[in-house]
């Protein structure tokens, strides 16, 4: 093939001298890593609490939810990241828009990028979450009811802690997926793994060596994201239940 | 203790109640029975409020169910209900499950619940299961965990929407005799069942409903013998002799 192969190109100093590669793509894999678990974070609790109102009697809040979801889930991930970064602080108050323009490449960067991962997912887990909710037995609520709690306890007490149980699995491809989205976020700069990887492959015409890094990069994280997860779902598996002892 | 005034309910136009007026006094038991489809489990849930109805009111303990004034939770937190499913919480253990409602809805503390809670398993013979999960025990065992369950919150009526219809028949007797030791300390009980023995034993009288209108409302010997219209005729006809 005439390629010549140097994996020890990582431990070479980089061109800026401030570092080795092997320093940029572990700086990259940091940033992938705080990125989308802080986008993970924030799109449970939107998609949480947006999948609850979906399913919630009332026609203006099921009705906002449901705007919320196809809103986000229905617009490309690439465009959403572009609106966020692009878009939004031109809309933004003035003095809002400004402050955001003057804060660090970085920062702008990373906040745009965390927007957007975050409510692009929690619109998926939103309908994640009604989904569970909505295959329990519909004699759950009412015996919830029917023991004096309130609509939004017999959520808190009886129908949220089976619909999570329920949605383990499906919220582990989600999981697996932020990851994976969170590579698009090198279009607007952020120097995550997947930038990383294109950039070394820039500095040193090493292709072959830094993708293959970048890929196992992705793989070792997804990975233990689901270990971790078997791990909670073995762990909060009801006895007697859905293949509980 | 329930009134009910013409209390009518349809689903577009299709009339799943119409005009059913009755009376529940303090210490009856009565059986609601009737073909499948006739109303009987909307009418027992309109008097807890878990379904609305239309027109006409219902009074429990003198809180009318479908004022919308009304707090309901706090309404339905003095009415036991056990449901054809059971309907236990399965995420939690059989204990857990007695004691959740009265830590949550009635204040009382961890070790009250759990104590009364095991009291009431004791009393309907499963003490030793407290810390098992509802999927482990089998149906008769989780219903009777389930008027347990009622029981805890000190109801001052208790609704049964056909009880043991979700059984299998070697687990019916197990559910009916704690009904019917319940019925002879004096609970006030409104029941939707098939269970005849059961309504012979101790009904106090019977409803019996068709095409969501009480056709008879009468005691359980003029009922069983001499039920006035045609169809309870029928109707009796079609269950007794099997």
């Amino acid at each position: 093939m005439g390629y010549n192969w140097n994996w020890g190109v990582f431990l070479q100093p980089t061109s800026t001298g401030d570092d080795t590669y092997l320093g940029w793509m572990f700086y990259g894999f940091k940033v992938t890593i705080a990125l989308s678990l802080s986008a993970w974070l924030i799109a449970l609790a939107l998609g949480a609490v947006v999948g609850v109102l979906r399913t919630v009697p009332n026609k203006w809040l099921s009705g906002f939810a449901t705007a919320y979801v196809e809103l986000f889930r229905n617009i490309p991930l690439l465009v959403q990241l572009f609106l966020w970064y692009f878009v939004m602080p031109e809309l933004l108050p003035e003095r809002m828009g400004d402050a955001f323009k003057q804060s660090n490449p970085f920062m702008q960067q990373f906040l745009a990028s965390m927007v957007c991962l975050a409510l692009f997912t929690s619109a998926r887990v939103a309908e994640q979450v009604r989904s569970g909710i909505n295959s329990l037995p519909p004699g759950q609520k009412n015996a919830g009811l029917a023991m004096g709690f309130t609509l939004a306890q017999t959520y808190r007490y009886v129908m949220l802690p089976m619909a999570v149980r329920l949605i383990v699995p499906p919220l582990t491809s989600e999981f697996l997926n932020i990851f994976k989205n969170s590579a698009v976020c090198s279009t607007i700069g952020l120097l995550e793994l997947a930038a990383q990887g294109r950039q070394l492959v820039d500095y040193t015409a090493q292709p072959y060596e830094s993708f293959i890094a970048v890929t196992l990069a992705y793989l070792v994280i997804n990975i233990v994201v689901m270990f971790g997860m078997r791990w909670v779902e073995e762990h909060v598996r009801v006895p007697g239940y859905l293949g509980g002892k | 203790m329930i009134s009910m005034n013409k209390v009518s309910k349809n689903y577009g136009s299709f009339q799943v109640l119409a005009d059913c007026t009755t009376e529940v006094h303090k210490g009856e038991v009565i059986v609601v029975c009737g073909p499948s489809g006739s109303g009987k489990s909307t009418l027992i849930k309109c008097v807890n409020g878990l379904e609305p109805f239309q027109s006409g009111e219902i009074v429990v303990n003198g809180v009318s169910v479908g004022d919308p004034k009304t707090n309901l939770s706090k309404l339905r937190s003095t009415v036991g209900m056990v449901f054809q499913n059971f309907e236990l919480f399965p995420h939690m253990s059989i204990i857990d499950n007695l004691a959740i409602a009265q830590i949550k809805v009635l204040g009382r503390s961890q070790d009250q619940a759990r104590e009364k809670g095991s009291k009431l398993l004791e009393r309907v013979g499963l003490a030793v299961q407290a810390e098992k999960y509802p999927g482990q025990l089998s149906g008769g065992q989780q219903q009777r965990v389930a008027i347990a369950r009622a029981l805890a919150m000190d109801p001052i009526c208790m609704l049964f929407d056909e009880p043991t219809s979700a059984l299998d028949p070697e687990m019916v007797n197990e559910v009916l005799d704690v009904m019917t030791e319940l019925a002879q300390e004096g609970m006030t009980m409104m029941c939707v069942t098939h269970e005849m023995g059961f309504a012979k034993r101790v009904a106090s009288r019977v409803i019996f409903m068709d095409q969501g209108r009480i056709v008879e409302d009468d005691s359980k010997d003029a009922f069983f013998e001499h039920p006035r219209s045609e169809r309870a005729q029928q109707f009796l006809a079609k269950i007794l002799h099997h």
